[in-house]
């Protein structure tokens, strides 16, 4: 018998770690023809966190994306970073990217406002390549005029330096007070799923999951962690383990074909993403972070749903075939008396 | 080692003679040989990155041995995304609905959809869902990927619609 049930979870989740300095650094340089070449220590390793620094040092110095080249991944040039996890790529070198990019920003006004005959940059917007005095745009001058003029005429490059490391707290060992992060992110899932009573099967046939990452900086980027960290949850909750030889030593199921991760076939046609973007103050833009924790609430989820749909509660992962059926025939004997 | 044969095959269009020992798989001759778009998973069949196009077959090439492709026809990713119509779409449509993220999968998807695209080609998600199932994913939940191949599937029919109406 296919039996249907629906189940919920909840998280929040940290960026970076647990009160430790957790730094990340950026250089900027502007060239002269009005480029810019954005060096971070972040790396990307498919999350998009290369689009995502360049979004916000072009947004920051009103350049267009193609004009900032990214380079990482490349410890020998790139500044310090903490590494790719805990979500704090968008967070913390986002945050640094933005420090660095303001600052190349106000060299650049600077020049300009020099070039121009102010005495204050104030009433200076920088756009689309160019620098104009707010309610004079007539009074222009390109990014690359800038840049120029900056390190020929007055001697200063337009590079910038700065980093960015999170204020947290070392917790005090005895009360267990302090600050150990400084943002942290929040989300729900909510699963439904069929169990097969017959063979222990589970059907993750919908899923739901709403995430708070503040200000989703690039949208298709969000929607893209998360579906694929869904599915490694579903993963995680039903199919993956480790089977270590207790005799021997070693990993029994060394291989992808007996340490199974979801196919296209396990993943639920119907999954529905969403974003509640309440903008964090302190992230660059108002973002936060999304890609770790969304897998963290799925296997919850989709336990309490084997649950609400059967009334067994599996409490060790994965709920394989074999431990839902073991469950499901425990919980007859018990009812039988 | 025992010796190497030569072995003549066409790969992307273009007719060249490589060598091969008896043991090799295509994969490592094809890498070997510079195509390196062909990526190697697990060497073993069961994650589908080194995916290519036999004579119009989508086969792991980890898992077909070299010498058994005499005479015969090989596409890569490289060489399908450059086919007009449906590789480049496809390619485009990759890009547009952000089917890659770490990329890894990405060539082994590409093959698997230009053949799902140059037989059957139906805008179905199931079908589709089906057609992909031998290609591992761990980044992207999937779901782009199948949009992409749906999405490039739409098009064709459109054009082909189109044409039909002239
Ligand atoms: S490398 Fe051929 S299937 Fe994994
Ligand atoms: S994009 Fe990383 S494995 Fe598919």
């Amino acid at each position: 018998m296919i039996k249907k049930g629906t189940g919920m979870a909840c998280m929040f989740y940290p960026n970076g770690s647990t009160g430790k300095a957790n730094p990340a650094g950026a250089f900027i340089k502007i060239n002269h023809d009005g480029t810019a070449v954005l060096n971070i220590g972040a790396t990307d390793i498919g999350q998009g966190s290369n689009t995502c620094m360049a979004q916000i040092a072009a947004q920051e110095m009103g350049l267009k994306l193609s004009q900032v080249r990214v380079v990482t991944g490349d410890t020998e040039l790139t500044p310090y970073d903490a590494g790719t996890g805990a979500c704090r790529v968008t967070y913390i070198a986002g945050n640094a990217v933005q420090k660095t990019a303001r600052k190349a920003k106000r060299l650049l006004l600077d020049a300009a406002a020099r070039k121009m005959g102010l005495i204050h940059s104030g009433q200076l917007v920088i756009e689309e390549g160019e620098i104009f005095l707010r309610y004079w745009p007539a009074k222009r001058m390109t990014i690359a005029e800038a840049a120029t003029y900056s390190e020929r005429i007055l001697g200063q490059p337009i590079i910038a330096v700065d980093s960015y490391s999170p204020a947290t707290m070392p917790l005090e060992e005895e009360s267990g007070q302090g600050m150990p992060f400084e943002v942290s992110i929040y989300a729900t899932q909510i699963a439904e799923v069929e169990v097969d009573t017959d063979t222990g099967e589970v059907k993750v046939t919908k899923l739901v999951a709403v995430h708070d990452c503040g200000k989703m900086l690039n949208p298709m980027l969000v929607e893209g962690q998360i579906e694929g960290g869904v599915v490694t949850g579903i993963g995680y909750g039903l199919y993956e383990q480790i089977i270590e030889d207790p005799v021997e030593g070693g990993i029994r199921n060394p291989s992808l074909a007996t340490y199974q991760i979801p196919t296209s076939l396990d993943v639920p046609e119907d999954m529905v993403i969403d974003c509640v973007e309440i903008p964090e103050e302190k992230g660059p833009y108002g973002a936060k972070g999304v890609s770790e924790p969304t897998c963290n609430p799925t296997a919850p989820a989709i336990i309490n749903a084997i649950y609400n749909a059967t009334g067994v509660r599996i409490r060790d992962l994965p709920a394989t075939r074999e431990k839902v059926l073991f469950a499901l025939r425990e919980l007859e004997r018990k009812e039988e008396g | 080692m025992s010796e190497k044969v030569a072995v003549s095959l066409k790969i992307n269009g273009k007719e060249v003679t490589l060598l091969a020992a008896p043991e090799q798989n295509l994969l490592r001759l094809l890498r070997e040989n510079g195509y390196v778009e062909v990526k190697c998973g697990c060497e073993e069949g069961d994650c589908g990155t080194c995916t290519v196009l036999l004579d119009g077959l989508s086969v792991k090439s980890c898992v077909t041995p070299a010498c058994a492709c005499e005479g015969r026809e090989v596409w890569t990713a490289a060489g399908v995304s450059r086919q007009e119509r449906i590789g480049r779409l496809l390619r485009d449509n990759f890009a547009k609905y952000g089917a890659s993220q770490c990329g890894f999968c990405t060539p082994g998807m590409m093959v698997t959809g230009v053949n799902y695209l140059m037989n059957n080609g139906v805008p179905d998600r199931q079908a589709i869902r089906a057609a992909i199932s031998g290609n591992l994913c761990r980044c992207t939940g999937y779901k782009k990927i199948i949009d992409a191949i749906y999405h490039t599937a739409q098009e064709l029919r459109r054009e082909t619609a189109g044409e039909g109406m002239l």
